[in-house]
C-alpha cells in the first residue's frame, strides 16, 4: 500500500472500530427502535389497513424505516466523530498528519456511510422476523443506499463542523431530519394526500429517497427512481465538495 | 538538508483586538535545539500553531525545511512531531491503538506502525499501561504519553509546548534526556517553556518572546552575558555613603553590611578595575563575590523593556 493509501486506511479503521467496539450505543438502539416500529405500525395498525400499491403494509413501511435509519445513523456519525473530536481537540491528531484534506474528508464520510448501510442491513434483518423481504430491484437498493448514506455523511461532515455544543447535534438530527423523513412518505402512500400536499411534499428530499429504496425493495415508486438517483447523486457531490472547502479553508478545525 | 528547520519572515495572526503574531521574524536551524520564551500570551502557541497548520496567518512566510507551511502543508507536517502543551489525545482507545493510528496517519503501515509504536512506549516508560486508556493515566504518565506519540512518526523537527509543566522533578529530567537523546540524533528541537532553566540547561539558542514580537535571538550564556551582574566587596573599612566610582559598566553602588554591593554589566571583566578603583581611594578589599545575572533576571529585563517600548510607541 503506499503512503496516501495507508493514511485513508488508517482512519477508516479508527472510525469504524470507534463505532463497532460501542454497539450498546451504535447499532443496539435501532434495533430496538425498528422492532417497535414494526410492532405497533406493522403488525397492530398494519392489519387494520390491508395492502398499500399492492404489498402489505409491513412491506411498504419496512423501505422507509431502512431510510430513515441509514441517514439518521450516517448523519450521526460523521457529525459525532468530527465534533467529538473538536470538543476533545484530538482530532487535531488527524489535522496535523499529512494527510491531506481530502482523503480526511473522504475517510469520514466513507466510515460513516458504512454504517449507514450496517444500520439498513440490521433493520432489514429485523423486518424479515416479521415479513418476507422482496429485492425486486436489487442494484437500485444498493445504488440509493449508497448514494443517501454518502450524501448524509457529507451533510454530517458539516453539522460536525458548524455545531459548537452538543446541542446542536441533537437538533439537527431531531428536529430537521426527523420530521423531514417522518413527511417523506415513509408510513403513507403519496396518492392519499390531497393534490396540494402532494405537491408540498415533492419539495422534501427524503420522499425520493424513500421512494427510491422502496423502488429497490419491493418494486414499487410513486417517483422515476432513474431522475431520484441522479439528482441526489448530485447533491452529494455537492455535499461533498462543499466538505472539500470546508476542510480545506480550516472552517471549525482551525483559527 | 541546506533549509534551516523553520523560517518564519513577518508573520501576522491577529484575534479581533489582540495582535498575537506581530511580524515575526525568526530562523531555527537544522538540528538546533531551540528554545522559545515569552510570558503567558506572547505568541509562542500560536507560533507553532502556524507550522502545523492549527492557525492560519494572516501574512507574511513560515517555512518548515523550505517547505511552506500552507501551500506544502503535507510535506511540512510528516516532517514535525508535536507535544502540545494541552492534552489532545483520542479517548476512545488504548494508548497503543492511539500511537499505531497517528503513525497510520502519517503513511506508516500496521506491522511498522505497531513496532513504532512500542519503541515509543517503551522509550517514554510507559510500556505496561500499553492497553490502557488516555484518561485513567496519571498526570505524570500522561506527559510522556504525549512526547511518545510525537515520537511514533520519527520527526525531523520535534515542537514540545511546555512539556515539563506541572511535572515532577525526576520526570523532567527523564524528558530532558529523552529529548537530549533525539536532538543528539539529529532532530531539531524547538521548545517552549517557562523554566527559564530549562532552556539554559537544554538549549543551543533560545528566543524571546513578547507581544507576539521577537525580542532577542541568543545563546543562553551570551544573553546572560548582557545581563546586569551583582559584585559583593567586602572592605575592612565600610564607609557610610557609597563612594563614586568611575569604572566602566558600573550602573550602581550600594552600602551592605561590611562593605559594597555593585551592579555592573560583566562582572568578572569590571572587578579587577573596580578593586583598583577602591584601593586608589585608600580602601581594602577583603572579599569578592561575582553573582552573574541569571537568564531568568534577563528575560524580565528583556520583557519589561520591550512592554515599556511598545507602551511609549503606542
Amino acid at each position: 500500500m503506499n503512503k496516501n493509501t495507508v493514511q485513508f486506511a488508517t482512519l477508516v479503521r479508527r472510525e469504524i472500530l470507534r463505532f463497532v467496539r460501542r454497539p450498546y450505543n451504535t447499532f443496539l438502539p435501532p434495533i430496538i427502535t425498528n422492532t417497535l416500529y414494526f410492532s405497533v405500525f406493522g403488525v397492530i395498525l398494519g392489519s387494520r389497513i390491508g395492502e398499500i400499491a399492492g404489498v402489505s403494509y409491513l412491506q411498504f413501511v419496512l423501505p422507509g424505516l431502512v431510510v430513515l435509519g441509514a441517514i439518521s445513523d450516517s448523519f450521526e456519525n460523521a457529525s459525532f466523530t468530527i465534533f467529538h473530536g473538536r470538543w476533545n481537540d484530538y482530532i487535531q491528531a488527524v489535522l496535523t498528519s499529512p494527510m491531506s484534506n481530502r482523503s480526511m474528508v473522504t475517510a469520514y464520510v466513507s466510515a460513516s456511510a458504512l454504517r449507514g448501510i450496517v444500520t439498513s442491513l440490521l433493520i432489514v434483518g429485523v423486518g424479515l422476523v416479521f415479513t418476507s423481504v422482496p429485492l425486486a430491484n436489487p442494484l437500485y437498493l444498493v445504488a440509493f443506499l449508497l448514494v443517501i448514506t454518502t450524501l448524509f455523511g457529507g451533510l454530517g461532515v458539516v453539522g460536525g463542523l458548524w455545531a459548537s455544543d452538543f446541542d446542536y447535534l441533537t437538533v439537527m438530527n431531531q428536529f430537521i431530519l426527523r420530521p423531514l423523513v417522518f413527511f417523506g412518505a415513509v408510513f403513507y402512500s403519496l396518492n392519499v394526500l390531497p393534490p396540494l400536499w402532494r405537491n408540498v411534499s415533492l419539495l422534501n428530499p427524503m420522499v425520493y429517497m424513500v421512494n427510491g429504496v422502496r423502488y429497490g425493495m419491493i418494486g414499487v415508486t410513486e417517483i422515476d427512481p432513474n431522475t431520484s438517483l441522479a439528482v441526489l447523486t448530485g447533491v452529494t457531490v455537492i455535499v461533498l465538495a462543499i466538505d472539500f472547502l470546508l476542510f480545506k479553508r480550516g472552517y471549525g478545525l482551525a483559527e | 538538508m541546506t533549509d534551516p528547520a523553520i523560517r518564519t519572515g513577518d508573520l501576522r495572526k491577529r484575534y479581533g483586538d489582540v495582535q498575537a503574531l506581530d511580524g515575526l521574524d525568526l530562523t531555527v536551524d537544522h538540528g538546533e535545539f531551540f528554545g522559545l520564551l515569552g510570558p503567558n500570551g506572547a505568541g509562542k502557541t500560536t507560533f507553532i500553531n502556524t507550522l502545523v497548520g492549527l492557525v492560519h496567518k494572516d501574512s507574511g512566510t513560515a517555512e518548515v525545511f523550505g517547505f511552506d507551511v500552507e501551500d506544502d502543508y503535507r510535506e511540512v507536517r510528516d516532517r514535525i512531531g508535536l507535544a502540545p502543551q494541552e492534552f489532545n489525545v483520542d479517548r476512545f482507545f488504548p494508548i497503543i491503538e492511539v500511537l499505531e493510528h497517528k503513525a497510520g496517519y502519517h503513511g506508516i503501515g500496521s506491522e511498522e506502525a505497531r513496532r513504532r509504536a512500542e519503541d515509543a512506549l517503551k522509550t517514554v516508560g510507559i510500556w505496561e499501561k500499553r492497553d490502557t486508556r488516555f484518561d485513567w493515566l496519571s498526570g505524570g504518565m500522561k506527559r510522556r504519553f504525549v512526547l511518545a506519540r510525537a515520537l511514533v512518526s520519527n520527526p525531523d523537527l520535534l515542537i514540545l509546548d511546555e512539556p515539563t509543566a506541572g511535572v515532577d522533578v525526576q520526570l523532567r529530567h527523564d524528558l530532558w534526556d529523552i529529548i537530549n537523546r533525539m536532538n543528539d540524533e539529529g532532530t531539531t528541537i524547538l521548545l517552549t517553556t517557562h523554566y527559564i532553566e530549562e532552556a539554559e540547561r537544554l538549549c543551543d539558542r533560545v528566543a524571546i518572546m513578547d507581544s507576539g514580537r521577537k525580542v532577542e535571538v541568543a545563546a543562553p550564556d551570551e544573553l546572560m552575558a548582557r545581563g546586569t551582574d551583582t559584585i559583593d566587596i567586602g572592605l575592612a573599612d565600610p564607609p557610610r555613603t557609597a563612594p563614586r566610582l568611575d569604572v566602566e559598566g558600573v550602573t550602581e553602588v550600594a552600602i551592605i553590611d561590611d562593605g559594597l554591593s555593585v551592579t555592573a554589566a560583566g562582572g568578572s571583566q569590571t572587578a579587577p578595575a573596580l578593586m583598583r578603583a577602591l584601593e586608589q581611594q585608600g580602601h581594602t578589599v577583603t572579599s569578592l563575590d561575582i553573582r552573574r545575572a541569571s537568564l531568568e533576571e534577563v528575560f524580565v529585563d528583556l520583557t519589561r523593556d520591550d512592554r515599556e517600548y511598545a507602551e511609549v510607541s503606542a
